[in-house]
């Protein structure tokens, strides 16, 4: 063991501790500012990869200087329009489905029961999945309208259904019924509805662990009390499970929102080519060759995901230094 | 008593049945994904053989051959190893230092740290894929390391500083008082107290890591691809290969959901960062 200086002790009290944060704060202030100085300098340059007519435009020089023209260009485009609206509709549906079961199912494991262990096992597993697997699982093998477990269930639906209009008695009552047809889910909309199925299933484990992990701080004393106030189950959860839970919940809105504002993965398995898209995925298209175009949407992407992150930023902060 | 009263009739036959249920739904695709993955590719669409099949191991015993899988997986391996490694080696003296010698400004530090890790990846796309190409280093794995580390930096050290948080300053401040130097008092006290959490950070690094799947994608072409690149490069097998597809997606995530299972409870911690306890 080396023995410390006298002076030295003062050091490491007051220079070490800086000394020793550097490396961390140094390589995070490189990779975010680099890549985003880019970013905001390319979103002013006329900047694309290849261009036969202009090839000035394909070394970003300032020379290229074009303003706001990038944001102008991008906010006049109906496709980033489009996929501001399908990044809502998908970042929104998955937000409302996972909490709405998140809190179901947290409250209904909430109590012990034979097996809990194995049920919580059971429901945490999607989470670990990793994206690449979830979409091409779902849509391949359990959503496709042929094949997958969708299709072969909506044939077996008919068949029963046919087989019981030829039925003797209750065959005119059957032969009512319509013959089902299964819905593809590689269409531009439905393919949107196909990344919501997956991504909720992947995340409401996500809601439930987090509402559970909060549940069990909840007052049980309060709880003993009002249900001796006479107070029913409906009530109970009205009026002192929910409240409990809004602060995760907010959380838990908070943390989805920045990662599906971000979701890629799934977009691009299920629907490459067939027209549905979120911000990543435009960005990812206008980069194959207009990079201004893509800059200025991504300065988007960031400013949408800025304003998510502040209220979840000061949330944190308020618990940190407890 | 009358709490007991009141709640029994549902408890005892509702909530584990409808539990149950609820869980086993959830499971299922997972459980469909590796029922499928032992059936042959022609069985593996056929309506009758469901559920009732011969289970064959073929999917699994050609993986090599069929998808290069190992070559993937060991590259996934390797990148989220060191990925974690460094993460941790850069980690543990920064939180560290924040947990224990904190001044005014560690707050907002760990504050904008977090804040790094919501801009959206797909931002910068195009400066990230030209940089590394300039600079020669896409594709390899170096990059795939360096990326990782720093995605999940922000949360390993915060995960690190909560859990050092907890540790009494009073024992290091004693070692402080024997003279002992700050990397004997890393080594031979913080290290060993907080073990457990040290290794739960880890664990959930590595799980980030080996899930990660936009740049592992974006910057990779083949010789650093990870097993997010190879799901995401077969995505469409229409039919043709159900089977072989489900034995290397289940392969790709069953040894990472085992894992996950050891780590429910850093999860919160580690994406909540500290604030649901």
């Amino acid at each position: 063991m080396r023995r410390a200086a006298p002076g030295s002790r003062v050091m490491s009290d007051r220079k070490l501790p800086r000394l020793l944060q550097t490396p961390a704060v140094l390589l995070l202030l490189i990779w975010m500012l680099i890549p985003l100085g880019m970013t905001l300098y390319f979103s002013f340059i006329r900047y694309v990869l290849n261009s036969l007519r202009r090839p000035e435009w394909t070394t970003p020089s300032l020379s290229n200087w074009r303003g706001f023209g990038n944001y102008e260009f991008v906010l006049n485009n109906k496709d980033f329009l489009f996929a501001i609206q399908n990044s809502l509709l998908i970042v929104c549906s998955i937000l409302f489905l996972t909490v709405i079961l998140g809190v179901l199912i947290a409250v209904l494991i909430n109590k012990a029961f034979p097996g809990r262990g194995i049920v919580r096992v059971l429901l945490i597993s999607p989470f670990f999945v990793m994206p690449a697997v979830n979409a091409v699982l779902w849509i391949n093998m359990i959503l496709d309208p042929v094949l997958g477990l969708q299709g072969l269930a909506v044939n077996g639906i008919n068949g029963m259904i046919a087989s019981l209009q030829n039925a003797p008695l209750v065959g005119w009552f059957f032969s009512l019924w319509p013959q089902l047809e299964p819905i593809s889910f590689r269409a531009t909309q439905t393919s949107a509805y196909a990344v919501i199925i997956m991504v909720t299933w992947q995340w409401t484990p996500f809601a439930v662990l987090i509402f559970m992990t909060s549940l069990q701080s909840e007052d049980q004393q309060q709880k003993e009390a009002a249900v001796l106030d006479g107070a029913g189950l409906w009530s109970q959860f009205r009026f002192l499970t929910l409240p409990h839970l809004s602060r995760p919940i907010a959380i838990v809105v908070m943390i989805q929102a920045i990662f599906h504002l971000s979701l890629y993965a799934e977009i691009e398995i299920v629907s490459r080519g067939n027209g549905n898209k979120n911000l990543p995925y435009l960005i990812g298209e206008f980069a194959n060759n207009n990079i201004g175009a893509a800059s200025a949407t991504g300065i988007f992407a960031v400013i949408l995901a800025n304003i998510v992150a502040i209220f979840l930023l000061r949330m944190i902060g308020k618990t940190l230094m407890e | 008593m009358a709490i007991v009263a009141e709640t029994s009739r549902f408890s005892k036959l509702s909530r584990p049945v409808l539990a149950w249920i609820v869980g086993l739904l959830f499971f299922f695709p997972i459980f469909w994904m590796i029922l499928t993955s032992f059936k042959t590719d022609a069985d593996a669409v056929k309506p009758e053989f469901l559920l009732f099949f011969t289970p064959t191991l073929e999917n699994y015993l050609n993986m090599t051959e069929n998808y290069d899988y190992w070559r993937f997986a060991t590259n996934s391996v390797i990148t989220s190893v060191f990925a974690t490694i460094f993460a941790l080696a850069v980690g543990i003296p920064c939180a560290y230092a924040m947990a224990f010698n904190p001044s005014r400004s560690t707050k907002d530090v760990l504050m904008w740290m977090l804040s790094t890790k919501m801009l959206p990846a797909a931002a910068v796309l195009y400066p990230m894929t030209f940089l590394t190409k300039s600079l020669g280093i896409f594709d390899t794995h170096f990059l795939i390391v360096l990326v990782l580390m720093l995605i999940n930096l922000p949360i390993v050290i915060w995960m690190l500083f909560t859990y050092f948080k907890e540790i009494p300053k009073d024992i290091i401040e004693a070692g402080q008082m024997d003279g002992v130097s700050t990397w004997g008092e890393v080594k031979e006290i913080l290290i060993p107290l907080a073990w457990g959490g040290i290794a739960s950070t880890a664990l959930l690094c590595f799980i980030f890591c080996w899930n990660e799947a936009y740049w592992t994608v974006r910057l990779t072409t083949t010789e650093a691809a990870t097993l997010s690149k190879l799901i995401e490069g077969n995505r469409a097998p229409e039919g043709l290969f159900f089977g072989r597809l489900s034995a290397v997606s289940a392969a790709a995530v069953g040894p990472i959901i085992v894992l996950g299972w050891f780590c429910q409870k850093q999860l919160v911690q580690g994406l909540t960062f500290g604030a649901v306890k």
